[in-house]
């Protein structure tokens, strides 16, 4: 059976991502200089876990801070670098031409990024406890639990940050002002889960976030679909 | 009356309100080799992007194969091969990576893919360099590589958008032999470039776009009747008289006929439009040998393309009311040496 259109570019893009540079440095370079970094910081002042605690904060707690921080950040750019990029160098006209949805095209990219830096954020935290172990933490359900929801609302956060970047990358033309949209526009759409709680519109929960994030991720997708399919080459 | 594969009715495309295509009509049958050519900025590469489907915001009709391109996309697509005036691959992949991906979205089994694509890249002098990542190819390389990605699915209408830039010789010669094989094959073929001495050898027909608009078309037979050419002569000395003012002599060459040297040894003669190269030819043969010379070539030269060419957009710009330059007094005429 013939493989669909955005799952054999969603193959590639993931084959392409997993050989580039970016992705060596994004899984191996950053989780070490964080975790090295962590080393350094906690040894030298020993500064307590919530920034002024009792507790000495574990390398897991300091690795998904992090990257609630940077993980989000890195996919809106990487996914809309990339779309500006290959549009400028013409890639898609070749892509274009062929008798496939024009959304596979961007969908595949979206998803791709999305995944490679969902992985960046596991190989982290996976980093993370093992330091903690290697320190003498012991691995209790609670941390297993603490950091598999970390992981979600991580994955939600990139999710929704690589579909606001899908989404600047369809309608920007230059790479500068898709940095731009992302670093000034993209940053704050990110928070709009966040807003029905903080208004207390919604309850506080974990799912409702996560709710209102994919839903928004389904939105940004489907609104760069039909910006895609009516751009001209 | 055979259908057309190709049918253009009244397609026009503006740019914030400047017209780039007006009005452009015509036809290519199937299996027919049609070269289009015009100045740059003529609007070739908006008509070709406009039958790819990559440029879908204009007036008129495209059908390819009976199918218009804006209602049935996806049919028409799968009828043609584009190769765009710049190829653009994603620079990580390799040539087979490219291909193989390009030829899986065109709907070509996973089987034929493995048969074809190697039998391409050896066709096209590639196959060594199918490990190869693309960035790391030549432009001549990367335009080939840019070919056979219109060629994997086999297409009945392959539009190439300047195919032969950047080409070289052997290169050039390659892709015309291509071309030839595919129409044997059957394959309509659509091209445009600016190598007017390339169209010249495989196309069957040409059309002329100026000003966004295709005043005409038709086979350079045909072409050069239209414009009412001049007939031309080409005479060469394998040694040349000592007087060669019988060169410019009306009772030779006829009145209104002037010669330009193209070496020392070769000249060029355009005779008046209702002269008799014949005759002309005889009293050139006659004149050279009466002053001591001898001929080593004379004959009619047939009109060049570019020739054609010129005096089309020549006419049309006078037809428009633009100005146009007087021609250059020929260089090395016989009163010039």
């Amino acid at each position: 059976m013939a493989t669909s259109p955005t799952l054999r570019l969603l193959r590639d893009e993931l084959v392409g991502f997993a050989r580039s540079r970016v992705m060596i440095v994004l899984w191996v370079v950053l989780p070490l200089l964080a975790i090295l970094g962590y080393l350094l910081f906690t040894s030298s002042a020993e500064v307590a876990a919530g920034m002024g605690g009792d507790h000495k904060m574990s390398a897991n707690a300091f690795m998904t801070f992090l990257l609630s921080s940077l993980a989000g950040t890195v996919a809106a750019l990487m996914v809309a670098v990339d779309i500006v990029s290959e549009r400028t160098r013409k890639v898609y006209e070749l892509y274009v031409i062929r008798p496939i949805r024009r959304e596979a095209i961007i969908w595949a990219k979206f998803l791709a990024v999305a995944a490679c830096v969902v992985v960046a954020c596991v190989v982290a935290i996976a980093l993370g406890i093992a330091v903690d172990v290697a320190r003498g933490d012991p691995f209790t359900a609670t941390i297993a639990y603490d950091a598999l929801k970390g992981l979600a609302s991580l994955t939600a956060v990139v999710s929704l940050s690589a579909a606001v970047g899908t989404f600047f990358g369809v309608i920007s033309r230059t790479i500068l002002v898709a940095v731009i949209l992302v670093l000034y526009v993209g940053q704050n759409l990110t928070i709009v889960p966040m807003l029905p709680m903080y208004f207390g519109i919604l309850p506080r929960q974990f799912w409702v976030i996560m709710a209102i994030s994919y839903a928004l991720v389904a939105v940004m997708a489907w609104l760069s679909a039909v910006v895609f399919r009516r751009s001209q080459f | 009356m055979v259908e057309p594969l190709l049918q253009l009715a009244g397609v026009s495309k503006a740019y914030y309100g400047q017209a780039v295509l007006s009005d452009v009509s015509f036809e290519i049958a199937p299996g027919e080799v049609f070269g289009y050519i015009g100045p740059n900025g003529a609007g070739k590469t908006t008509t070709l992007k406009i039958l790819a489907g990559l440029i879908t915001t204009y007036d008129g009709v495209v059908r390819i194969g009976g199918v218009d391109v804006k209602t049935g996309r996806d049919r028409a697509h799968a009828l043609i091969g584009f190769m765009p005036q710049a190829c653009g691959f994603q620079s990580w992949r390799t040539v087979e990576s490219a291909l193989d991906t390009l030829a899986d979205l065109s709907g070509v089994p996973a089987d034929v893919r493995a048969r074809r694509i190697p039998a391409l890249l050896e066709r096209f002098d590639l196959l060594a360099a199918r490990g190869k990542k693309v960035k790391e190819l030549s432009g001549g390389m990367t335009q080939k590589l840019g070919l056979i990605q219109a060629l994997l699915h086999e297409p009945k209408l392959l539009v190439l958008d300047e195919p032969l830039e950047g080409l070289d010789p052997p290169s050039r010669r390659l892709l015309q032999e291509v071309l030839r094989e595919r129409r044997a094959a059957g394959t309509t073929v659509l091209f445009s470039s600016h190598i007017l001495s390339d169209i010249e050898d495989v196309a069957d027909r040409v059309g002329i776009l100026n000003r966004g608009k295709v005043a005409t078309t038709g086979s350079i037979r045909d072409l050069t009747r239209a414009f009412g050419l001049p007939p031309e002569l080409e005479l060469a000395f394998s040694v040349a008289p000592a007087d060669l003012g019988f060169l410019a002599d009306p009772a030779v060459i006829g009145a209104g006929g002037r010669a330009v040297a193209e070496r020392p040894d070769a000249w060029r003669l355009t005779l008046a439009t209702d002269a008799d190269p014949d005759a002309v030819v005889h009293a050139l043969v006659e004149r050279t040998l009466a002053g001591g010379g001898r001929v080593r070539k004379v004959g009619v030269a047939e009109p060049a393309l570019d020739d054609l060419f010129a005096r089309y957009i020549l006419e049309s710009d006078r037809a428009a009311g633009l100005t146009v330059p007087a021609p250059a007094a020929p260089a090395g005429g016989p009163d010039g040496n």
